[in-house]
């Protein structure tokens, strides 16, 4: 089950946003490197709702800048190897390609052909053991009644008929489907990457340097390494949400909010803060590197304090 | 005990019925509860999952670790999902680079040749919008009721947004164009056959045409709700999409002292004779000397502070600044539209980032952003009884989307008129209460 995708995991750079859209990649992160990221696409089977979403997977520049910092990951500008890739693309390859796509979309036909039969055939066995049973009931009761033998023949002939007639049914519809999947039924598909047919490895033009994060990396780096799970934290007016475990099955712990050493804090903005957060049931949190008198390091996610405000409800 | 009490009090159910209304989008949701919705049966019986149970914090039980390791599987199965097309029902787009560009055919009977300036806005020249960029030859199904422009040729032309949604939900099948994957066009069409892959759109999609990912957030969040939704005249950043509304404007009733024309100057000039107090109380007392017949009268003096009128709209509007500008004009389900002419919208939307976007807009950016906006008033029966509605309502409104990486909040703006809502007046209509008097003793 745990699949690891080949390192570096390129993270695509489009229109200054961050997007991952390869799911063994998207799990791998979030497994190995508490990175779950906002989830932004419209899941295909269900497309009319807002709870579950799907892929691609939206990083936030920090979540980003520290998967290259592990060295999982590099930052590649998706639009440019797009445009590169498919000018290059050999006419080999295309056709590979599209003979791969084809073979994936018979595949799924299949799939769906045949769940549909097995559906169709457990109907059909459903109405039979019904019959047979109504059958059986009647014959029963014939019997029963000691009645003379041209019903209970009837009923006996009646049997080998319907059976015949189901089979027959079942044999048709299923030579017919046979014939009918090779005629070009082939289910079109759209992949969620291009790799392939693009060729996994960039070159350097095509990488990007690291990507420029907000004054609040530190704590972003530090709550991280701690072993949080963090996301954004705009439904609850603060920087990150920290999750003490993976999202999927933890409730938010904190509200955190990054400043400088030095900044000074509006008290009221605390107050409101803290009492939000104890509203709804998360501690509200205030966090900043140290600044360190020879420090020039203020990015080290070491130095970074944290403060835990909880409205007193005196 | 204690831990059963704990327990308890961490069971979401237990404060369930407080949180009927909450937003389940709010949080992430556990995809286990995804496996009970049967997908490939059919789409017409789903529906959404309850609220899944999220523990406290983790511990190192091996129960706890199945059941995460459960969730994730779930997600992954949900996720790697694919996005198939039954040939039956397949509709297929053809991704155009460079805009709007008549069919080949065409393209060979007026003599252009293949090259010819690909960067000219050709859009004007076949009846569609300059952004689109991918057009679908045979369209078919609902979705282009509300989606896309037909061209001389029957072609639908799809923005960006459009294409990358309906590619997301797997209703559209995109290919790239011959030009773009350097094969030989054999057959005259500039289909290559070569499906675009979710991610070959996005990067050619996003960014495109002043297409960012918030409001493409926005874009997708609502249409997946059912909202249609179109672009507003003030898009681009350059342009300024002004709506103007004069007949509304003018219909509504001009507050007093403001149009004064000659007939103006008479009605106070009469104003004048009939009620002397009613000049300037700047000196002596506020309501000043005379016959007062009634308690309006000195309400009406009493009120010397000036204030704002949203109906009385400075003329021109002042510009407004991007992103505080209207970007999309939405519809309800339940509102009739036609592509071809899109009715007056419900809601207007501006979309603001708020990573560059960190501090609420000032007065100014807000002010010209709700003149943008028509006159709205708060009309109809229950608007006119309930004052609170009508300021709740306000008389002009506009829709705010903050968005922090994907994650999207809406807000409604609207111009309140306080002073427009003379309570001395209400008093009567209350009937309840009648005159005042004074309260019997001893209570």
């Amino acid at each position: 089950m745990d699949i690891e995708p080949t390192l570096p995991i390129p993270i695509s750079y489009i229109g200054g946003s961050y997007f991952l859209f390869s799911i063994d990649a998207v799990t791998y992160v979030r497994r190995e490197h508490h990175i779950c990221g906002v989830l932004s696409g419209t899941l295909p089977q269900i497309p009319q709702q807002n709870v579950f979403l799907g892929l691609p997977l939206k990083l936030m520049p920090e979540e980003a800048r520290l998967l290259v910092e592990k060295g999982v990951a590099c930052i590649v500008d998706e639009v440019k190897v797009q445009k590169d890739g498919m000018r290059a693309l050999m006419e080999e390859d295309r056709k590979k390609y599209l003979r791969e796509l084809e073979s994936q979309g018979q595949h799924a036909m299949r799939l769906q052909h045949d769940r549909k039969e097995q559906q169709r055939e457990k109907a059909l066995k459903k109405i039979e053991e019904k019959k047979a049973a109504k059958a059986k009931k009647s014959a029963e009761k014939q019997q029963q009644e000691e009645q003379p033998d041209p019903v209970n023949n009837e009923a006996a002939a009646k049997d080998p008929v319907v059976d015949l007639f189901a089979h027959d049914h079942q044999s048709s519809r299923r030579s017919s489907s046979a014939t009918a999947a090779p005629f070009g039924t082939v289910m079109g598909v759209t992949p969620a990457t291009s790799y392939p047919p693009l060729p996994y490895e960039w070159s350097a033009e095509q990488k990007l340097p690291l990507p420029d994060v907000p004054s609040s990396y530190p704590l972003f780096a530090h709550l991280h390494s701690e072993g949080y799970y963090l996301s954004p934290g705009l439904r609850f007016g603060c920087q990150y949400l920290a999750y003490p475990g993976d999202p999927l099955r933890f409730h938010s712990h904190f509200l955190s909010v990054s400043a400088e050493w030095d900044e000074e804090l509006d008290l009221m903005s605390i107050v409101a803060g803290g009492r939000l957060g104890t509203g709804v049931k998360k501690g509200f949190m205030i966090g900043g590197a140290e600044k360190k008198l020879e420090g020039s390091d203020a990015g080290d996610p070491s130095s970074v304090r944290t403060f835990s405000i909880e409205w007193g409800g005196m | 005990m204690a831990d059963i009490d704990e327990a308890v009090i961490h069971m979401p159910s237990q404060d369930a019925s407080a949180h009927i209304d909450t937003d389940l989008s709010d949080e992430t949701q556990d995809f286990r509860m995804l496996n009970s919705i049967s997908f490939l049966t059919d789409g017409s019986q789903q529906s959404l999952p309850k609220r899944g149970e999220k523990d406290f914090e983790p511990n190192p039980t091996l129960f706890q670790a199945d059941i995460l390791s459960a969730s994730r599987q779930a997600m992954h199965n949900a996720l790697s999902y694919p996005r198939l097309h039954h040939p039956k029902t397949q509709v297929v787009g053809i991704y155009s680079p460079n805009g709007p560009i008549p069919p080949r055919s065409a393209q060979k009977l007026d003599t252009i040749t293949e090259e010819s300036e690909p960067s000219k806005p050709a859009g004007t020249d076949i009846g569609v919008h300059p952004d689109s960029c991918v057009y679908v030859p045979a369209p078919k199904g609902q979705y282009f009721k509300s989606i896309g422009q037909a061209d001389r040729w029957n072609r639908v032309w799809l923005l960006p947004e459009e294409a990358l949604y309906l590619l997301e939900r797997g209703t559209l099948d995109i290919r790239w164009p011959c030009s773009e994957v350097g094969c030989a066009d054999d057959e005259g069409t500039d289909d290559s056959g070569i499906p675009m892959s979710l991610q070959a759109a996005y990067a050619a999609f996003m960014g495109r045409s002043g297409l960012t990912s918030e409001r493409y957030s926005v874009y997708t969040g609502l249409r997946r709700l059912g909202y249609t939704i179109i672009r507003a005249p003030g898009w681009h950043d350059a342009e300024e999409g002004v709506e103007t509304s004069e007949s509304q404007q003018t219909a509504l009733e001009k507050p007093q002292g403001l149009g004064l024309g000659i007939a103006g100057v008479f009605r106070q000039l009469l104003q004048w004779l009939y009620k002397p107090g009613s000049a300037t109380t700047a000196l002596g007392p506020v309501v000043g000397l005379g016959i007062h017949r009634s308690y309006d009268d000195i309400y009406q003096k009493l009120s010397i502070i000036p204030w704002y009128d949203p109906t009385a709209s400075p003329s021109p509007p002042p510009p407004t600044t991007p992103p505080y500008r209207v970007v999309f004009h939405i519809y309800k389900p339940s509102t009739p539209f036609k592509k071809s002419a899109p009715p007056t919208p419900d809601f207007r939307l501006a979309v603001v980032n708020a990573r560059t976007h960190t501090t609420i807009p000032t007065s100014a950016q807000l002010g010209a952003l709700l003149e943008s906006t028509p006159l709205d008033p708060p009309v109809g029966e229950k608007m006119s009884r309930q004052l609170y509605q009508r300021l709740r309502y306000g008389y002009r409104n506009v829709i705010l989307a903050v968005v922090d990486e994907g994650v999207v909040s809406y807000l409604r703006i609207a111009d309140s008129a306080f002073g427009k809502e003379k309570l001395y007046k209400q008093q009567n209509t209350k009937g309840n209460k009648g005159p005042w008097r004074p309260r019997p003793k001893g209570r």
